[in-house]
This record gives C-alpha cells, sequence and structure tokens, in this order.
C-alpha cells in the first residue's frame, strides 16, 4: 500500500492558553464578573485530566491551546487529514447571560485564533458552542458564525436539566437543521447547575463518574425519538461527542420491544424508533468504546449490529488522559469499517472533500 | 365452549349470535395457538391468538383505538376508531383487527380469518 491512509479525528477539544485569558475575549458587564475555571470539575481523573506526554510537549501552555504544537501532534505526527474542534467551557452558569457571553468569547477565540490565523493549513474545523438554556440567544449564535467557511457543526453540553427531546429546545434544533450543521452533545468541562451524572446520583469515584456519564447521551437520544425531533426535522443530525455508541444496541433492542405503544402516546414519531437512527446520530469512537480487549472477536460484529458502523467516528479527544491514536481504534474492526470509522462516515457527515491520497 | 367442525372445508361454529356482542372475544380451539373471534360495533373479525413479537397471547390483550396527531386537540393528538385494534398484553404491540397489519412494523402483521354468519350462528373459516 502506497497510498496514505485518510483519517479524519472528529473530536479535538480545546482551550484558552491560559485560565484568565477568556477575560481578553470578553465585554463589560461580563468581563470582569466571576467565571468558573475550565477544570472546575468534581470528577478530575486520578493520573490528571490530560494526558503526560501531551502536557509535556504543551511547552509550558495549557494543553490543546496553541494551533501550531496541535498541528504539529495531530497532522505532522499522527497522520491526521483534518480535525473537528471543541471549545471546552465553563458548564451552565446559573447565569444564562453570563453563560452566552462565555460561549461567545470561546467561538471568537476558536475561530480568530483556529479557524482563520493557524488555518493556512486549512486542516481544521470548528464547532460553535450556543447555550441550550436559552435558545433564542443560541440561534443569534449560530447566525453569527453559520456562514464561515470553516464552522462546521454547533456543539452543546451534555449536561443538561432536561431531555433534549421537550419543546422548549426544539426551535435551536430547527435552526440547526435549517443551517445544515450538525449538533454535536459533548461532556462539559466545567461542572454547572447540573443534575447527577448518573440516574441514581452523584458517584464517588472518577471511575463510576465516567463509566456512567456516556449514559446520557442515550437517555437524550431516546427522548429525542419518542418526542418526535427526528419525525419533524429531517435534515437534523447529531453527533454524541465523546463515546458510549456501542451502548447503543441494547437500548435501541428495549425501545423497539415497545415499538407499538410508543406509537399509542406518540403518534408524532410514527415509525420504529431505531428507524430514527440512520441519517440522523453518529458516535464519536474512541479506545473506551467496544468490546474490552480479551474480546477482540467481538468488535467487527457488535459494531455491525443496529449499524453502527455507518455511525462511528473516530475522535482523539485530544489532549484528554483518554486520547487516542488513530491505531488504538482499529483493532477487531474489519477493513470496510475501519474506513468508515477512520474517515468516511465524518467525510459524509461534514461534507469534507479530502485531498487525493499522497504516495509515502 | 364446545366447537364442533361442520364442513371439510374447515367452518368451524363459534357461538350464537346472541353471545358475541359488540366488544365480546370468543377464544375457539383452532391450530396450535387458537383463534379469537370479535365483535367490532357490529363487524366480526378473527385473528390467531400469536402475537408475532415474542409469541404472547394476543387476543387475551385490551381493545384500543388509534392515537392520530390533531394540533387543534387538547394534548395535540385525539384517539380514533374506539375497539377496532387490540393490544398484546406482554409488550403492547397493538393490531388492526380487520386486517392484521401494524403501522410500525408492517411485516409483522398478524393472520386473519374469515368470519360469517349463518343461521343465527358465528361460523368462522380456517
Amino acid at each position: 500500500m502506497s497510498d496514505k491512509q485518510r483519517i479524519i479525528d472528529a473530536s479535538v477539544h480545546m482551550f484558552f492558553r491560559k485560565g484568565g485569558e477568556i477575560r481578553d475575549f470578553m465585554s463589560e458587564p461580563y468581563k470582569s464578573r466571576g467565571i468558573p475555571d475550565v477544570e472546575m470539575d468534581w470528577y478530575g481523573a486520578p493520573g490528571g485530566e490530560y494526558d503526560a506526554d501531551i502536557v509535556k510537549r504543551s511547552e509550558g501552555g495549557y494543553p490543546s491551546s496553541d494551533p501550531s504544537l496541535v498541528s504539529e501532534h495531530l497532522f505532522g505526527e499522527q497522520g491526521v487529514d483534518i480535525a473537528i474542534l471543541h471549545p471546552m467551557t465553563r458548564g451552565n452558569l446559573p447565569d444564562r447571560h453570563l453563560t452566552n457571553a462565555v460561549l461567545s468569547a470561546h467561538n471568537k477565540m476558536l475561530v480568530e485564533r483556529w479557524l482563520e490565523k493557524g488555518n493556512s493549513h486549512k486542516k481544521f474545523r470548528g464547532t460553535i458552542r450556543v447555550n441550550p438554556e436559552d435558545p433564542k440567544a443560541a440561534i443569534q449564535e449560530i447566525e453569527r458564525w453559520k456562514d464561515h467557511p470553516y464552522v462546521v457543526q454547533v456543539g452543546v453540553p451534555l449536561q443538561s436539566r432536561e431531555p433534549f427531546g421537550k419543546p422548549q429546545f426544539f426551535p435551536l434544533w430547527e435552526a440547526a437543521a435549517n443551517y445544515g450543521l450538525p449538533v454535536a452533545v459533548h461532556i462539559e468541562t466545567g461542572t454547572g447547575v447540573d443534575f447527577a451524572p448518573t440516574p441514581s446520583g452523584h458517584p464517588r469515584t472518577y471511575p463510576q463518574y465516567v463509566t456512567f456519564m456516556a449514559l446520557n447521551y442515550l437517555y437524550h437520544l431516546m427522548n429525542m425519538i419518542a418526542e418526535g425531533v427526528f419525525e419533524a426535522l429531517p435534515n437534523l443530525k447529531f453527533v454524541w461527542a465523546d463515546g458510549g455508541g456501542d451502548e447503543l444496541t441494547p437500548f435501541i433492542w428495549r425501545m423497539d420491544t415497545f415499538g407499538r405503544p410508543h406509537l399509542e402516546q406518540t403518534p408524532w414519531a410514527p415509525k420504529i424508533p431505531s428507524a430514527y437512527l440512520p441519517g440522523h446520530v453518529s458516535f464519536i469512537y474512541g479506545k473506551l468504546d467496544g468490546p474490552t480487549s480479551d474480546k477482540e472477536e467481538m468488535v467487527a460484529p457488535w459494531t455491525t449490529l443496529t449499524g453502527k458502523e455507518n455511525m462511528f467516528m473516530y475522535g482523539s479527544s485530544y489532549p484528554h488522559w483518554n486520547v487516542s491514536t488513530p491505531d488504538d481504534i482499529q483493532s477487531g474492526l474489519s477493513d470496510e469499517q475501519r474506513q468508515k470509522v477512520l474517515w468516511k462516515n465524518a467525510a459524509e457527515l461534514y461534507k469534507l472533500e479530502l485531498a487525493a491520497p499522497v504516495p509515502s | 365452549m364446545a366447537t364442533e367442525e361442520r364442513t371439510e372445508t374447515r367452518e368451524y361454529v363459534v357461538c350464537k349470535e346472541e353471545e358475541l356482542p359488540p366488544g365480546a372475544m370468543k377464544l375457539v380451539p383452532i391450530g396450535k395457538y387458537g383463534v379469537g373471534v370479535f365483535n367490532v360495533n357490529g363487524a366480526y373479525h378473527a385473528i390467531t391468538n400469536f402475537c408475532p413479537h415474542e409469541g404472547g397471547p394476543l387476543c387475551k390483550g385490551r381493545l384500543g383505538g388509534q392515537t392520530e396527531v390533531d394540533s387543534e386537540a387538547p394534548g395535540g393528538a385525539v384517539l380514533t376508531r374506539v375497539g377496532e385494534f387490540i393490544f398484546c398484553p406482554w409488550h403492547q404491540w397493538g393490531f388492526e383487527l380487520a386486517t392484521g397489519t401494524t403501522s410500525v412494523k408492517p411485516e409483522w402483521s398478524i393472520r386473519t380469518y374469515p368470519v360469517k354468519v349463518v343461521n343465527g350462528e358465528v361460523v368462522v373459516t380456517r
């Protein structure tokens, strides 16, 4: 094989250079307000939030805060062709106006620093962060950035005080669908005014937290299916952007089992629930997902079930502790699945045209 | 309830007409699972007592209608065709008694049987 493997990294996290720098991108009356740190988080990973090697190589700056360093790591060393950036922010603050201002500051930094100045190679694409607790302001923020050539999606936090199928969110999803922007849902790094991360409350340790947290993607997804959001918005696309797709199959089995009574109470969603997955739903796929390494023979069949091979997109979660290189996620996938997960599914979703393979 | 085989064309007498009023069902021991014969607002329908979803005793379920979107109605939906559908007691899968179809998974439609009234008796043909 002389052709280089194409790779789209669909989940790269990025930050301000240092905590207080956000204020340089804000104006009063919000610039001088109390703003929690991006690391205000009850469940810090035991070995540190970020990959030790990336921290060391970030030359004293915050990890993933310098476009040229990240370019070197991802495009130079990992062979990534295109990276989708997600700004990591401060959580759902009690003052929704302040949340809106904080998110706007992140978007300004993303666009100016990463999608424009740092993007001479044209390999960065960006996620505009909006506040679902204020749909009107969120739509304004989308309209501010939607025509930027390197803005490819809208981002919201996984943490929410209502499931995303509820009607107050509908105008936001409708706007994203109308503008052709997928909505990425990602675990917010900062802790805001949120419900407990598991249905049984707050666990004590990080492993319990991180194991259960991704289940919340499925609660949102199943609620959206039942409420008829995808029936009403045929162009709406959701990206569950931090793993958990491996848990989709048993949940949608259960939902399909009650498929007909689901219709009895929700005639707004007349298809069997699993029929709303293709074309609407994607999951970022990292090394925490899928069967354990001693069950590698289960990876390909499990990825086939429920059509997950058409939903999974490789995402590194760079620079977090669980960073997955393209090599980390390939074991057990069939050749066809590997191509879909490494780049084809993302290229289709984000309408990315990759340059012809480069002979090596 | 006793049934008798009426002719060689496999017609079964279910009961007298007055024993199956609107809204009622009689289960007849035909085939492996039995057949339920229903009077839906004066029209007779018969279906196998077997749910294609997980094999539940379909005819023992509740009768219901069809929920339809109506944005003008309180709650945004109305219940129509009350009594024309049967819902399996196991997982509440619903089927139209007249046709055996279900709207969300048409390939799981169930078998129906012709029913007629002959000399005051309800007769199902297998």
